[in-house]
């Protein structure tokens, strides 16, 4: 698979980029196909070869006789109605033909961003620019008892559990589908659960003693944190695929509007237009 | 790969090729090993039921998001919906599957993309102008396009086989990789997807299907297109042949029995003879779950086969008149093969005759948006398709605007999600989970629900670690009640609020039966419900209403009535041993604000009397069945 190597090669070099983008353009500007006249429509390997290609992009698997035969059939009639079609000029001012182009510009300008596998350096920069968000959420572990809706009556019971809790002894909550014991939560894990308000009042908590009530948007909870992990710097074997994805599609923007700013260069752009 | 290819097509083939693979390659090769917890410990939250610009109506309605922009939203990113209003969820989902119809996948928006001067079909070429007219003109043309499709003569121009085959391979192709790109084990879970739109001529008949497994199986099949197919026995044929090439698992979630003009759960075969026990077997093992709400519609009970449930009938207005598509009117007797509630009681009738039940089945919720944004929040409610997306005039409009559906746009519910009680948040742990039915559906709050059945459960058992005494002593939702017991069944009911939402009125279980002369039976019983001992004491049997504190004009709620959370244990007091039973929880919030009302209040509105700007928002869990010995 050497082809492999040498085309992605190729598409990093800026020569290519501008002889494809030349070629289109001097195409697009000219209005006319390459053999605009040439009543001669050949089927040679190279036809059939990238033929094949698109069927395999498609289906991941090469086509049978049949399915190339029908395929050449395809190429054929799609060539003659094409270049009659450019003959009588019906691509002129065809909104359609225009926005296609322009979509196949875009797509020519971000296909090796899309392509490219970034290196490791790449993704460790993005990570390093903005660790907060590929960081891992701080960790908390927490004790809780749910004592129900924040009440009078039952923040005055509130106190009286915290004391037992204090003194070493047992105080029971309401039972409610909510874990008594929190292990290595996340912030988004907590709120969650609790709401935003309780995930706050948490983080002003020392840890190791009993205390509250904390109010919740459940109602009140003592609480006693047992432990907490500042946020790990964020590894990029742990979150290589998510930065990856963030590359990419920044890479892609990228591509898209340096491409265009480009392009724009070399034309004159007059807006002639009484206010 | 020829030498003698162009330069160009060489470079721009080799480009595709090696974008795949390595998509591919680095999803797989960021695998990472998820522990699982004993039982399960925390519900995750999903919808398994949303449309991206890859559905044909979606894109038809005017949606340009993408799966790419659906799954960065699920996850918690802003994204720009279609209508240009910035989109985020206050609240990260868990899990999201795209389920895209495979019918005529991209087709929409190949129509759109298609040189104009090469439709040389009157009625293509005037969709495809009315598309590229203005997003009003664009909606109308969708309404044709499913009024076409209802008439059950489909214009031959639009399905090219051919080109649709080959469209749909590219564009699955291109799904996988990106599912698989945001696939995260442990954080965020991407299903692959789609959705069979298997209809007769407007019936709703439509199945989500899920597959367990990733790109190295998936990618040896394609969508399902069901073509002419009349019932589901097509898509079990295909899903059994997954499962046996592949070595892999795919289930299929029925949605929307409220449209199907009493398909979806008949008591007879296909043929109108009676069920066989081959057929029921089939469709239990591939169908272990159901929709139960979403936008179109609840299809949980109907007020007119369950009188005696106050609470019946929520979200079936405009719903119980017709048909999906609306060509064909809702008959009284189409209704019991349309709700839930039913279908549960129809499968142990069929099961006492066949031995087999094939309604049993657990129950989610999701949204089946079209919009590419899953947003079953009343005040973060994007709407079913983008010519419903946030804006002044949606209120008042039809549900598909400028198109006579005969349903208005205020009768769709900002509803629902899948609650699905996993050992740990991956594809298979969840996929699991549904297997096995403990799963539940809210419309839209995320209230935290147990539900445990078993022979020996205590009000002491609340004491102690219960959940724990749960699982070891009865069986969790979605379970059977272990024979061998004595007396009546218990069950431990558990329920907690939202934390960003409504107070709980009350907590029922809703039980069916049918007795030895093949009668079906159905009771609501409410098992806990806010103030029981004191203000809301029973009165002449009954439980007073909870109140209300919505304040309409402002579209807000206080939760100083209600209970943030309900818990009891429960005993069947009418059990009978000798006949078959199920048993699931419904639990009602407090009256809150509909998306109408906080429309209403954003847009400075007055709306009229009809529509309904406050309702009491609820959580179906999966049943617990009983069988005598």
């Amino acid at each position: 698979m050497d082809y492999k190597a040498t085309a992605r090669r190729l598409l990093k070099e800026p020569l290519v980029h501008f002889l494809i983008a030349g070629a289109m353009v001097f195409w697009l500007l000219s209005g006319r196909a390459p053999d605009l006249g040439e009543r001669r429509i050949v089927v040679n390997e190279a036809v059939a070869g990238a033929l094949a290609q698109r069927f395999y992009d498609s289906f991941r698997r090469m086509p049978s006789q049949d399915e190339l035969d029908g395929l050449i059939r395809d190429y054929v009639t799609d060539q003659v109605y094409y270049r009659e079609a450019l003959r009588l000029g019906l691509d002129q001012d065809d909104e359609v033909v225009v926005r296609r182009m322009r979509r196949k510009m875009e797509s020519l300008a971000v296909a090796d961003a899309e392509a490219a596998t970034p290196g490791d350096g790449e993704l460790q920069a993005m990570i390093d620019k903005d660790p907060a968000r590929y960081a891992e959420d701080p960790h908390t572990s927490f004790d809780q008892v749910y004592l129900g809706a924040d009440t009078p009556e039952n923040r005055i019971q509130a106190d009286a559990k915290l004391a037992l809790l204090r003194a070493g002894k047992p105080a029971s909550g309401v039972p409610a589908p909510l874990p008594g014991q929190l292990t290595k939560a996340s912030a988004n894990d907590i709120s969650g659960m609790f709401g935003d308000e309780f995930t706050l009042a948490l983080r002003r908590l020392q840890p190791g003693q009993w205390q509250g009530p904390i109010a919740s948007g459940l109602g009140l909870h003592l609480v006693r944190i047992t432990a907490r992990e500042a946020s790990a710097k964020p590894s990029l074997a742990t979150v290589r695929q998510r930065v990856e994805n963030d590359w990419r599609a920044a890479a892609v923007a990228k591509a898209q509007s340096e491409s265009y700013a480009r392009i724009l260069k070399g034309y004159d752009v007059a807006i002639e237009l009484t206010k | 790969m020829k030498k003698s290819l162009g330069a160009v097509a060489l470079l721009l083939a080799a480009t595709a090729l090696t974008s795949s693979c390595d998509k591919v390659k680095q999803a797989v090769g960021g695998k990472v090993e998820v522990k699982n917890t004993a039982y399960p410990e925390k519900v995750l939250w999903g919808d398994t039921h949303l449309h991206t610009s890859n559905s044909v109506d979606a894109f038809g309605f005017g949606t340009r998001l993408g799966p790419e922009e659906a799954l960065r939203f699920a996850r918690g990113e802003e994204v720009e919906a279609t209508t240009g209003s910035k989109a985020k969820l206050a609240r990260p989902l868990d899990f999201l599957v795209i389920s895209d119809h495979a019918e005529g996948i991209g087709s929409t928006k190949a129509l759109y993309d298609a040189p104009r001067m090469m439709i040389t079909d009157p009625q293509l070429l005037r969709w495809y102008d009315m598309m590229h007219a203005s997003p009003e003109e664009s909606l109308k043309a969708m309404g044709e396009m499913l009024a076409v499709r209802a008439s059950g003569k489909p214009n031959p121009a639009m399905s090219d086989t051919a080109a649709a085959e080959k469209r749909t391979a590219k564009l699955w192709t291109e799904h996988m990789d990106t599912v698989e790109r945001y696939n995260e084990p442990g954080k965020f879970t991407a299903f692959m997807g789609f959705e069979y739109t298997l209809m007769q001529t407007g019936n709703n008949l439509h199945r989500n299907v899920i597959f367990r497994d990733g790109v190295d199986k998936v990618s040896t099949v394609k969508p399902l297109d069901p073509g002419d197919a009349k019932w589901p026995e097509h898509l079990w044929d295909y899903m059994e042949a997954y499962e046996k090439s592949t070595g892999g698992q795919v289930l299929a979630i029925p949605h929307n029995g409220n449209v199907s003009n009493g398909l979806m759960w008949m008591l007879t075969d296909p043929s109108g003879g009676p069920m066989s026990a081959e057929y029921a077997r089939r469709r239990s093992e591939h169908e272990p779950i159901a929709e139960i709400t979403q936008i179109k519609g609840d299809s949980e009970a109907h007020p007119f086969l369950s009188p005696n449930d106050e609470f019946a009938g929520y979200g079936t207005s405009g719903w119980d008149q017709a048909n999906l598509l609306g060509n064909i009117a809702t008959k009284q007797e189409d209704l019991p093969g349309s709700y839930v509630r039913e279908a549960l009681k129809r499968g142990m009738l069929i099961e006492q005759r066949t031995g087999v039940n094939p309604y049993k089945f657990g129950v989610i919720g999701s949204t089946d948006s079209h919009t590419s944004l899953s947003t079953p929040d009343e005040n973060n409610f994007f709407g079913k398709h983008t010519g419903v997306e946030p804006s002044a005039k949606r209120a008042t409009a039809g549900f598909v605007p400028g198109v006579p559906s005969g349903r208005m746009n205020w009768q769709s519910l900002a509803s629902g999600y899948a609650a699905v009680w996993a050992t740990s948040n991956t594809r298979e742990a969840i996929f699991d989970a549904m297997k096995r039915k403990e799963v539940y559906a809210t419309t839209g709050p995320r209230m935290t629900v147990r539900f445990f059945g078993g022979w020996d459960f205590k009000a002491d058992d609340l004491k102690g670690d219960w959940v724990k005494a749960g699982y070891a002593q009865g069986v969790p939702m979605g379970g059977s009640l272990k024979t061998g017991g004595k007396g009546a069944p218990s069950f431990i009911v558990s329920a907690l609020k939202d934390p960003v939402d409504g107070n709980l009125d009350r907590v029922q279980v809703i039980k069916g039966w049918v007795d030895k002369a093949g009668q079906v039976h159905e009771k609501v019983f409410d098992v806990v419900w806010s103030e029981m001992d004191g203000k809301r004491k029973l009165a002449g049997g009954k439980v007073p209403a909870v109140g209300d504190t919505v304040d309409v004009a402002a579209a807000t709620y206080a939760n100083t009535i209600g209970a943030p959370e309900l818990t009891t244990v429960w005993s069947d007091p009418e059990f009978d041993p000798t006949v078959r039973a199920f048993y699931y929880v419904r639990v009602l919030q407090i009256p809150t604000p509909t998306w109408m009302a906080y429309d209403m209040v954003k847009y400075k509105l007055t709306l009229p009397a009809e529509i309904p700007l406050k309702h009491q928002e609820r959580a179906y869990t999966s049943a617990i069945w009983y069988s005598p010995a």
